[in-house]
């Protein structure tokens, strides 16, 4: 089996906190590889917790929604903003019980909005 | 709303469909088990094999243009794509390579093993015709990648040495065939060298950092130092390269051997901390056999430098080529691929659907878990045969090496029975709102 490793979130300063928009990505992934600030912009709204992971280089994306997954301990949908369909998250959302749904974006966006299944 | 995946034409054009890298990962799985069988032929030869027709050599090229050249071809267009932000190019180009290369693979292997020098001559002009286009297909991809600099330059590394490959390759069938082309030592030394550490090693190396800091979720390592280590590679080929053409050889191949230890200590630190810095830390035996391959990455270094200083050890030729060939390469992307299949078949199946199946129900463990001990045992034994000077023992070491690769094969094919039943049910529902 696998095993995860607990992760405590931290959420970055956000101004659009709240805006119900998402904004342009936070800096691309740490080079170094250290996780302890997973890369990825993170807000919570009325919907869900969103996190805009657009420029990021793979596997950059998978990390971010995996972690912020991982951390999410309701039924809190995850509203994924992406400049691409994600094709490697589906098998890891799978293997947590998640499903993902696109959902209306802006103009060259991906919306996901991800729930337990 | 609609289900994931199946809504933009645009972003899942950069999956093949997945009949087509399954098919390359399909003969692969064939020629895997068919590599051990002709070495099991071969086996009175094997202990002393250094070059010449025979089964040994037939079993040596299913290792490497039925496996991991077949492996290569299927992942790197699957992959590259996804991990580079741009759509498949073609889809008929790479059947029809499938269609050219494997019975290319099959005339070139028999050819060797049969000792008919124009069998291996028709199958090598259709391997050489199919590696050609495929690379056409790599380098229309490396040309579109977006981002991913480091895994890029290591696609163009690689790119280069296929076509040394190549043209060794034709220098070595033309010998057989009594028209020298180039000096047979000299395109053997080229060969090898660019072969296995070259075109398999840098793509292996390459694709590495998507893969590896993928299944562990760890994020992508430092570009720069990805970027360095093919350098450093790079170097060692062309110095290699010189060498082989006569350049001071002893002197100039220790050094290469000191360059590429470099180049091969830069790469493993970084996959060692992505691995110690990802979220997934149980990888299971997928990632024991990558890590034994990795260690013999190493040990192939060493046994290289005892061959360029004619260490007194019986065998050692033989041996080097079985760390290198079996040990690292083979071992690496057994790891590997039996941890990309189901992760495929779910990320394929996921197309058009709510909920895909997962990678673990896709997957088959038991076969697993006979393959990855015949595995290790079979090289154990063939290293013992060569130390040994023991036919018998490398004939028990094959037999070993052929169950664990059937054993493959029922992983194999109990996959794609899943896939298909796993897909079937999508087929006959409604589709997705769209």
């Amino acid at each position: 089996m696998m095993q995860i490793r607990s992760a405590a979130v931290e959420y970055p300063a956000d101004p659009g906190a709240g805006a119900g928009t998402t904004s342009p990505c936070a800096a691309p992934g740490t080079a170094s590889g250290d996780l302890r600030s997973p890369p990825g912009k993170r807000w919570r709204d009325a919907d869900g917790e969103h996190i805009d992971v657009r420029g990021l280089a793979p596997p950059g994306p998978l990390v971010a929604i995996v972690r912020l997954i991982e951390s999410v301990a309701d039924a809190t949908p995850v509203i994924v903003h992406h400049d691409r369909d994600p094709v490697l998250l589906y098998p890891e959302l799978a293997e947590r019980g998640w499903v993902a749904e696109t959902i209306a974006g802006e103009a060259g966006e991906v919306r996901l909005k991800l729930q337990k299944g | 709303m609609m289900a994931a995946g199946a809504f933009l034409g645009g972003a899942t054009s950069r999956l093949l469909p997945a009949s087509i890298p399954f098919r390359f990962f399909g003969a692969a799985v064939a020629y895997h088990l068919l590599a051990w069988l002709a070495l099991l032929a071969g086996a009175q030869w094997f202990p002393r094999f250094e070059a010449g027709l025979g089964w040994p050599l037939a079993a040596l090229h299913l290792v490497t243009l039925g496996v991991l050249v077949m492996t290569a071809i299927g992942a790197s267009l699957q992959l590259l794509p996804v991990a580079t932000r741009q759509a498949v190019r073609s889809t008929r180009w790479p059947a029809a390579i499938w269609w050219l290369y494997t019975p290319g693979v099959a005339a070139v292997a028999l050819g060797m093993g049969a000792v008919l020098p124009w069998l291996m001559a028709v199958g090598a002009a259709a391997v050489v015709l199919a590696l050609l286009a495929y690379a056409a297909l790599l380098a229309g991809n490396l040309r579109g990648a977006r981002g991913m600099p480091g895994v890029v330059v290591h696609g163009w590394a690689a790119w280069v040495c296929l076509l040394v490959v190549l043209a060794t390759a034709l220098a070595l069938a033309l010998f057989w065939l009594g028209v020298p082309l180039l000096d047979r030592a000299t395109a053997l030394a080229l060969h090898v060298a660019f072969a296995a550490y070259g075109f398999m090693g840098l793509l292996a190396l390459g694709l590495s950092y998507i893969l590896v800091p993928m299944f562990a979720l760890s994020a992508a390592p430092d570009e720069r130092l990805a970027i360095a280590s093919c350098g450093l590679a790079v170097a060692a080929l062309a110095l290699a390269a010189l060498a082989a053409f006569g350049v001071a050889p002893q002197a100039l191949r220790v050094f290469v051997i000191a360059v590429a230890g470099a180049a091969v200590a830069l790469h493993l630190w970084q996959m060692r901390e992505a691995l110690r810095k990802g979220m997934r830390r149980e990888l299971g035996r997928s990632f024991t056999l990558v890590r034994v391959g990795w260690t013999m990455l190493a040990c192939s270094l060493v046994a290289a430098l005892g061959v360029v200083l004619d260490a007194p050890l019986g065998g050692l030729v033989t041996l080097f080529g079985l760390l290198l060939i079996v040990g690292w390469l083979l071992t690496f992307l057994l790891g590997i691929l039996q941890r990309i299949l189901p992760f495929l078949a779910s990320m394929h199946l996921a197309r058009g659907s709510k909920r895909p199946p997962t990678p673990s129900s896709l997957s088959a463990e038991r076969p697993l878990v006979v393959h990855f001990s015949c595995h290790l045992a079979a090289v154990a034994g063939l290293a013992l045969a060569v130390v040994a000077e023991s036919p018998p023992i490398a004939a028990l070491a094959a037999g070993v090496g052929a169950l664990g690769a059937a054993a493959f094969g029922v992983f194999f094919v109990t996959l794609q029975r899943r896939m298909r039943a796993s897909a079937r049910p999508r087929q006959t529902a409604a589709p997705p709102v769209a």
